[in-house]
């Protein structure tokens, strides 16, 4: 080797480093993600082994979350005393608001705890959320709070071990602010694993007031004064209602919510609870039949304004338009809704283009109330967690994302509602009020059914047999088969 | 500041790392030469130690009830003492065990010159290529395998179901739906295809009896019949319905499609004078992502209600032509036009029976067909989606693209032939244009034409990059997803295998049943990929 010329060995030498500075260079490139990640390791070994600690000593750590709760009691009071050692932790939140209203407005709610406690909130929104968060949580990497939209799913994730009960204290905290009638669709089999974050009144339909007066239409108190409204305005050359089912992967949902309103109507209360756990079939007399009931109304001629050409093929988002365009007089859809309805529409000020809700009429003249709404579990044990749940059960998170949701909206309705009590009214719109008070008030309040069910047909069948038989593909008879047969054994 | 630290020492220690890796290597292969003892003692001392840390590693895992967690304990234990622990122990033992081994065995057998030679060789390959084969392994084949076990299992991965998820996936209706067998042979399509064969048998009867044999099969009939075959699958796909089905269809359609029209871009732009120009534009396509492209297209075909005017530019085509009222200015103009396409078409037929070119007059011949059923339809009933009111004002009528099972399955297509043409289309021109000048050249000289030449030297040259442009087709096709999940989401019909896999994993989270169609899936794509593989391998 040493025979060969210096020059040589030289250059090759300088080729020798010059490769290994560049794999160098891009290991320590790479490696860099690492080095954040080892930070956080050790916090994140230590929630493991609270966990872990945790469930293998149940026992004791209930006797010590007793013990916290009485410290907890004195301290309510006055947080920042307590939020002391707890300023720089870091909570994440995972969710399924994504637009820049409701996820702005909600990361402004937080971003006031964190000022007020030190505590550093994320919150990421994602439309998919509830897809994704099967993954994450599979994959070991769950947020440490989820925003669950449908109870259903905070159950399967409750009884899969992945969720926490909540700890007495924030129990206790929740109490406070949220009446039984809501806290219990966290409840699973008996524990206490979710806290309600949102709440949405579903049994409304919109419409304009002015234009029912001019045209000489009254807003209807029964299931048949509703049905012969509509006949009337087609006999008037007026198309009653405006619907629209699509909605990205979750279309058919606003299908569902129709048949549930009907089924609470048109049925009691507790065969709803049957239908929802399974026990009534969809093939059954009473579900198919307000299946035939919807259909037909809706597939009467001259009956829907579909915006996209039919019914299925609307966005449920496509419908605010026409109704202030007088495409069509009625919209059933829930509270939420508000946020779809065009900027600069005014709220039932009596105005002459102001946009007003009714109750979507019953059928046997009780006052069944649907709702819905999101509901918050935590992946993590921590005391960090801990507080900001609490702080998702108070009236005061409500208050605040109200107001800056409404602010967000640039005034107007801001589509958010919280049933929490004592809030602060002055926060809400007079409309928003009414719709506060049909919520609290109300004596049968059951939540949005397909919200419920297993994923396989809440989140599954109950919208792609709803969407085929909207859509003409399969008959009631098919169609609600189907579904019976996707309901998991 | 603590930040800057870390990324300096990654640095230091990175290429500290890198540099030891490579020193060491470079003496390896000196060693092998040198003193092969050493070699294997080394090579010993890495094995053990890499077992040491594997044995030290293993765990063994109770289910400790009412806990999501289980009780592990490790199934090794050594003492443990100052910084010494039972894992660094088990290292040591193994490294020293495996050493002393490998010393032992490379003393007594030590190979000769050449044999080293070879063991140098493919330790050199062995140390460029083991990293990128274990990122393989880690990446791919372990995630293979994985599914592939869950599939056999049930929704939460837990208790064994065998094939059933299999069984589920061929069986459901969902999937596979037979019963409209029947309504094949009541499709205009089918006839059609029918028709076309017939046609194509005919002039294959009729060129070969002039040659003397019983058929002769030339590119005007095998166009023909490869024209009758897309039509019969179109008659049967539209009839046996399911996600299985849809996704053949699919395979299919596209595949021949883009495949065809690429083929014909790529022709028809070789003799043109702006030739990058046109293929340009129409590989523009290529350049948008495939949710991108369904979103375009869900706007070319949104229907709005009648009353309103249509955004969606095939509706908007489509009401407009309706309102061109028979015996109305606008349906004579249209009439007038297209009497005079249909002459022209006339006259070329007749040049193609006069020359005894087959393909010209049946295509021109074929080509009239619609276009006299158009001029019948503007004279008598009239073209496109409008209708008289009662009051004499028109009404719009609409076609449902994306929501009318079946054919709302082919107008999905549309998007993806759309996006695929652009690519077929650069590769069979380049293999076009690579097709030897001298072989051309010799066949003009033998006093071939331009189609005899284009039949006869040109294509047979290209079909294995034409077969290379489908396996690659077929693969991407059979895999569709982002369309699909974009415009409908499987509603209406339309639903295939990879989003049904989408939604079963993680909408439902059934882990079995997801993995099981990923598996059918896997399976679709492996024998088109290894035959392209193949084929590739011999083309070296």
């Amino acid at each position: 080797m040493k025979d060969h010329s210096n020059r040589r060995t030289r250059l090759r030498w300088a080729r020798l480093l010059a490769i290994v500075l560049a794999f160098g260079l891009i290991a320590a490139a790479c490696g860099s993600d690492d080095d954040g990640d080892a930070e956080e390791a050790p916090a994140a070994t230590e929630a493991m082994a609270d966990e872990s600690m945790d469930d293998s000593m149940a026992d004791e750590s209930m006797d010590d979350s007793m013990d916290d709760e009485s410290m907890d009691d004195s301290m309510d009071d006055d947080m920042s005393d307590d939020m002391m050692d707890l300023s720089g932790t870091k909570v994440t939140v995972f969710g399924p608001e994504s637009s820049d209203e409701e996820a702005g407005a909600l990361r402004d709610a937080l971003d006031h705890f964190a000022a007020q406690t030190g505590i550093e909130v994320s919150y990421t929104g994602a439309r998919d959320a509830a897809d994704q968060i099967n993954a994450q949580a599979a994959g070991g990497n769950p947020p440490d709070i989820f925003i669950f939209p449908q109870p259903g799913k905070l159950a399967d994730f409750a009884r899969d071990g992945h969720l926490i009960a909540l700890p007495d204290d924030v129990i206790a905290a929740m109490n406070e602010h949220w009446t039984p009638a809501w806290t219990a669709f966290g409840d699973v089999d008996g524990t206490q694993y979710g806290i309600p974050n949102k709440s949405d009144l579903k049994s409304l339909v919109w419409y304009k007031p002015a234009l029912f007066e001019s045209k000489g239409y009254s807003v209807p108190g029964t299931w048949d004064e509703l049905k012969a409204l509509s006949a009337e305005m087609i006999a008037n050359g007026d198309t009653p209602f405006c619907i629209g089912i699509e909605s990205g992967p979750a279309t058919g949902w606003t299908f569902t919510d129709w048949v549930e309103d009907l089924m609470l109507r048109f049925h009691t209360p507790a065969e709803y609870d049957a239908w929802v756990a399974g026990e009534l079939a969809f093939s059954s007399a009473e579900v198919s039949g307000v299946f035939t009931e919807v259909l037909d109304l809706w597939n009467t001629p001259g009956m829907v304004f579909a915006a996209g050409g039919s019914i299925a093929a609307t966005p449920f988002g496509d419908n605010g338009q026409p109704l202030v365009d007088n495409d069509c007089m009625m919209h059933r859809q829930a509270s939420f809704y508000a946020a779809f309805i065009p900027e600069g529409t005014a709220f039932a000020d009596g105005s002459a283009d102001a946009v007003d809700t009714f109750y979507f009429p019953s059928v046997k003249g009780d006052q069944p109330v649907l709702g819905a709404g999101t509901l918050v579990g935590a992946f993590r044990d921590a005391p960090e967690v801990w507080e900001v749940m609490k702080y998702f059960a108070s009236s005061e998170y409500a208050e605040v994302r109200q107001q800056a949701q409404t602010e967000r909206k640039g005034g107007g309705l801001s589509g958010f509602l919280s049933a929490a009590t004592n809030q602060d009214p002055s926060v809400y719109q007079p409309l928003e009020q009414s719709f506060l008070d049909i919520l609290q008030n109300a004596d049968v309040v059951r939540f949005d059914g397909s919200d419920l069910m297993p994923a396989e047909v809440g989140a599954g069948t109950f919208w792609t047999e709803g969407t085929a038989v909207v859509n003409g593909d399969k008959s009631v008879a098919e169609a609600t088969q189907a579904i019976d047969d996707s309901w998991p054994q | 500041m603590a930040a800057l630290w870390g990324a300096f020492l990654g640095i230091v220690i990175s290429v500290g790392a890198s540099a030891a890796v490579f020193w060491g290597t470079h003496r390896l292969f000196g060693l092998v030469e040198r003193r092969w003892a050493v070699v294997a003692a080394v090579a010993g001392v890495l094995v053990g130690a890499g077992a040491g840390a594997v044995a030290a590693g293993l765990r063994r895992c109770v289910a400790v009830e009412g806990s999501r967690n289980d009780e592990c304990t490790p199934l090794l234990d050594g003492p443990s003492f100052g910084w010494i622990n039972p894992t660094l122990m088990w290292i040591v033992i193994g490294a020293a065990v495996f050493g002393l081994a490998g010393a032992a065995v490379g003393v007594k057998r030590s190979p000769g010159g050449d044999r080293i030679a070879t063991l140098q060789g493919r330790l050199r390959a062995l140390t460029f290529v083991g990293p990128a084969m274990l990122f393989v392994a880690l990446g791919l084949i372990v995630p293979l395998l994985r599914t592939i076990y869950l599939s056999l299992f049930d929704k939460a991965g837990e208790s064994f179901r065998g094939l059933a998820n299999y069984g589920e996936i061929f069986t459901n209706a969902q999937s596979v739906d037979l019963s409209g067998w029947a309504g094949i042979f009541g499709s205009r399509l089918f006839w059609g295809s029918l028709i076309l064969f017939a046609i194509a048998t005919l002039i294959a009867m009729s060129r070969g009896r002039s040659r003397g044999v019983r058929a002769d099969v030339s590119a005007s009939t095998v166009g023909i019949g490869l024209g009758g075959g897309l039509l019969l699958s179109f008659a049967v796909f539209a009839n046996l319905r399911g996600t299985v089905m849809n996704n053949l269809w699919w395979v299919v359609a596209v595949t021949f499609l883009s495949t065809a029209l690429g083929l014909l871009a790529a022709v028809i732009a070789d003799r043109t004078k702006r030739e990058s120009f046109a293929k340009s534009l129409i590989f523009l396509p290529m350049a948008i992502s495939f949710v991108g492209a369904g979103i375009i297209w869900r706007f070319m075909y949104i229907a709005r209600p009648p009353q309103k005017s249509q955004t969606g530019l095939l509706n908007a085509i489509w009401v407009w032509l309706g309102t061109l009222r028979p015996s109305s200015g606008g349906a004579w103009t249209a009439v007038a036009v297209l009497a005079a396409v249909t002459v022209l078409l006339t006259a070329l037929c007749a040049f193609g029976v006069r020359r005894r070119q087959s393909a010209i007059a049946v295509g021109s011949a074929i080509a009239a067909i619609p276009l006299l059923w158009l001029i019948y339809r503007f004279l008598g009933p009239g073209v496109g989606g409008s209708a008289l009111g009662p009051n004499d004002e028109p009404i719009a009528g609409t076609i449902l693209f994306v929501q009318e099972s079946p054919f709302n399955n082919v107008w999905l297509m549309v998007v993806l032939i759309w996006i695929q043409t652009g690519f077929a289309m650069v590769i069979l021109s380049a293999a076009i244009k690579a097709v030897p000048a001298d072989l051309i050249e010799a066949a003009r000289v033998d006093g071939a034409d331009e189609r005899q030449v284009f039949f006869g030297v040109t294509l047979p040259t290209i079909v294995p990059t034409i077969t290379v442009v489908m396996t690659a087709m077929i693969v991407l096709v059979m895999k569709v997803f982002d369309i699909v999940r974009v415009m409908t989401n499987g509603n209406f019909g339309t639903q295939v295998i990879a989003n049904e896999m989408w939604q079963r994993s993680f909408t439902e989270f059934n882990l079995g049943l997801g993995s099981a169609l990923a598996v059918v899936l896997f399976l679709g794509v492996v024998p088109v990929m290894g035959l392209n593989i193949r084929r590739m391998q011999r083309g070296e």
